[in-house]
């Protein structure tokens, strides 16, 4: 490590090296943030970026090529796709902030129950075990089989699939400092279970838990997009991203807007959201540095 | 060592008895009937309806169900599907080797093209195959592998008309005529899995390119080929094989999308027309046998860390 510093500081000098060094801690956050933008304003303002509905059907304009009127084409049933491209975004947003939402509360909820209390450790583990033996995406499958595919029920998949690397995340923080002293100093004014955990074991899992969530953010994405292009998701005729690639696969000859777009607005989002989770890790867990991709 | 694989096999017993119950009870959670799927749009009376229900059992208690179910899948007798019309395991080994063909090919792509690419990153740190390879592997786990898959049909059998777009060949029609229609779809599940493995591979060696022993190794006069590959390498491959393991269930879950997208007649593909059609057994046993693979892997690469790793050998 040391050498590493001596030689950095060769490299430059003074405010450059300042602004630079700033600059390379929080730029993977920065460049997710602005990437993600953009996504996040077409899914806020979705009904007042396209006037054209995503849902009606127009025979006259079937598969017609990007123009002035509709600037992405059009599908194999008229409708605009990037009036599609923009209510899928909200999908999209609307199932990874659920999931996660819900990810955090049953995994803080659970996590800190389990590393606090040794019987529920017990009962937690094997029920987070039992969930994790599966391959990911096959628990999805699994689970999207027995409730049926609807937009709900892809926010609540995706949870159980999360919601266990949370609770040992969490767990893990709460066990590092169920020994420390500041628990016995807390114990000892008369400080009680509850508010112990809520107001002082807590916070000090919450920076892994944000890293986390961001990353869980951009996996629902995609786990959200896969689900749908399976028939398995979103059911049609609503504007997922997933959806519209399934619907695209039998016109990839002939009309490639198709399926270019609603894939690349996947990739942006996700490449977005991963990178504003490495820029996160970077900030808060500064071990952990050497891992991030900028 | 022979101790430590010993106990490692051991545990498999009760993994695999969580396994089978996970999967029972996550299935049949939710009352959704099959039957409404078995009959479609037919008209069934109510009294044909009743014996249906009773024929596949689900007029018992899911305990029940349950009891008689569990003994029976131990004996590797999943029941026989609604929709094939034949037993399970019977469908699904038909249909195994083309998963494992994929599944296995994008492994071993994913392993010679990430690894190295990994370390090269590592020992250029902050230059420029560093920033490409991060370049690369962050796109590659941003896209959706089903649509690189689109992606890669449109260039290279709907413009190049190099390969064939979709299907699937036995290697009894010729070793050619198998290998050309795995090509695209390994290539497409890979690309995620590269990423991820470069940028483990990356991480640990960074880590252990850190470490003093290093530093030490470089000041002896040891050949720098020698430090990287050697020294480095084998302590970072400890790191680097549990990523590997982890890379291979995250391909077996990816597979199920791959082969609907290229038309692989694998136990995806059969999975994922078993979900929609709530054809349980059928679902049952194909999601049970892609488990176990998957299982299986991990137990080798469990294995190969406490190799790469003595201090797990050697501990209780």
């Amino acid at each position: 490590m040391s050498n590493q510093i001596i030689h950095t500081d060769m490299k430059g000098s003074g405010k450059i090296l300042a602004w630079n060094r700033r600059w390379r801690m929080n730029r993977m956050l920065i460049i997710g943030l602005i990437m993600l933008f953009p996504l996040a304003l077409m899914a806020i303002f979705a009904s007042a970026m396209t006037f054209l509905d995503p849902l009606s059907i127009d025979a006259s304009s079937q598969l017609l090529p990007p123009s002035l009127d509709h600037p992405f084409g059009t599908d194999n049933f008229g409708r605009d796709v990037l009036a599609r491209t923009i209510y899928g975004a909200q999908v999209s947003l609307r199932v990874g902030l659920g999931s996660m939402l819900l990810t955090a509360f049953f995994g803080i909820f659970f996590g800190v129950i389990s590393g606090w209390y040794k019987w529920a450790d017990a009962i937690i583990g094997r029920f987070t075990d039992s969930l994790m033996i599966f391959p990911g995406f096959v628990l999805a499958i699994m689970i999207m089989a027995a409730i049926g595919p609807s937009e709900l029920n892809v926010v609540i998949s995706v949870t159980v699939l999360y919601v266990p690397q949370v609770i040992r995340t969490v767990r893990a923080s709460i066990v590092e400092f169920r020994t420390a002293e500041f628990v016995d100093a807390a114990r000892t004014v008369g400080v009680g279970d509850f508010r112990l955990l809520s107001v002082h074991m807590f916070p000090k899992a919450a920076g892994p838990v944000m890293v986390q969530l961001s990353f869980g953010f951009a996996w629902a994405v995609l786990v959200e997009a896969g689900l749908s292009f399976l028939g398995l998701g979103t059911p049609p005729p609503a504007p997922s991203w997933g959806n519209m690639i399934a619907e695209a696969r039998d016109f990839i000859r002939t009309a490639w807007w198709m399926i270019t777009i609603p894939g690349g607005m996947i990739t942006l989002a996700v490449l977005g959201l991963n990178l504003i989770g490495d820029g996160l890790r970077d900030m808060l867990d500064p071990r952990l540095k050497n891992r991030g991709v900028l | 060592m022979v101790e430590y694989a010993l106990r490692r096999v051991l545990s498999f017993v009760p993994t695999i008895i969580i396994t089978l119950t996970s999967i029972f009870f996550i299935t049949r959670m939710i009352p959704g009937s099959p039957i409404a799927a078995l009959i479609g749009h037919q008209a069934v009376g109510a009294e044909q309806m009743e014996a249906i229900t009773s024929d596949l059992g689900l007029d018992k208690s899911l305990i029940e169900q349950y009891l008689e179910w569990f003994p029976s899948v131990l004996t590797g007798d999943f029941g026989t599907s609604l929709f094939y019309e034949d037993s399970v395991v019977q469908v699904v080994m038909e249909r195994f080797p083309v998963t494992l063909y994929l599944t296995t090919f994008s492994m071993i792509l994913t392993i010679l093209i990430g690894i190295p690419l990994g370390i090269w990153a590592s020992i250029r740190r902050g230059r420029a195959p560093d920033y490409a390879s991060n370049v690369f592997s962050s796109l590659g786990m941003a896209m959706p592998s089903f649509w690189l898959g689109f992606l890669l049909i449109i260039l290279f059998a709907v413009t190049l008309d190099w390969l064939p777009a979709s299907g699937y060949r036995s290697p009894d029609f010729g070793i050619w005529e198998w290998l050309k229609r795995l090509i695209l779809p390994v290539m497409a599940q890979s690309l995620a899995q590269i990423g991820l493995v470069v940028r483990m591979t990356r991480a640990s060696m960074i880590d252990v390119l850190d470490q003093e022993y290093i530093t030490m190794a470089r000041a002896k006069g040891l050949p720098e080929s020698r430090v990287v590959l050697k020294h480095a390498l084998k302590n970072a491959m400890t790191q680097i094989s549990t990523v590997v393991g982890l890379t291979f269930a995250l391909g077996l879950g990816g597979s199920v999308i791959i082969e609907n997208v290229f038309a692989l007649p694998g136990l995806g593909q059969l999975i994922t027309i078993a979900a929609v059609r709530r054809d349980y057994a059928m679902l049952e046993g194909g999601i049970f046998y892609l488990t176990l693979v998957a299982l299986i892997v991990n137990l080798a690469v469990d294995l190969a860390y406490a190799y790469f790793n003595p201090r797990i050998r050697h501990a209780t």
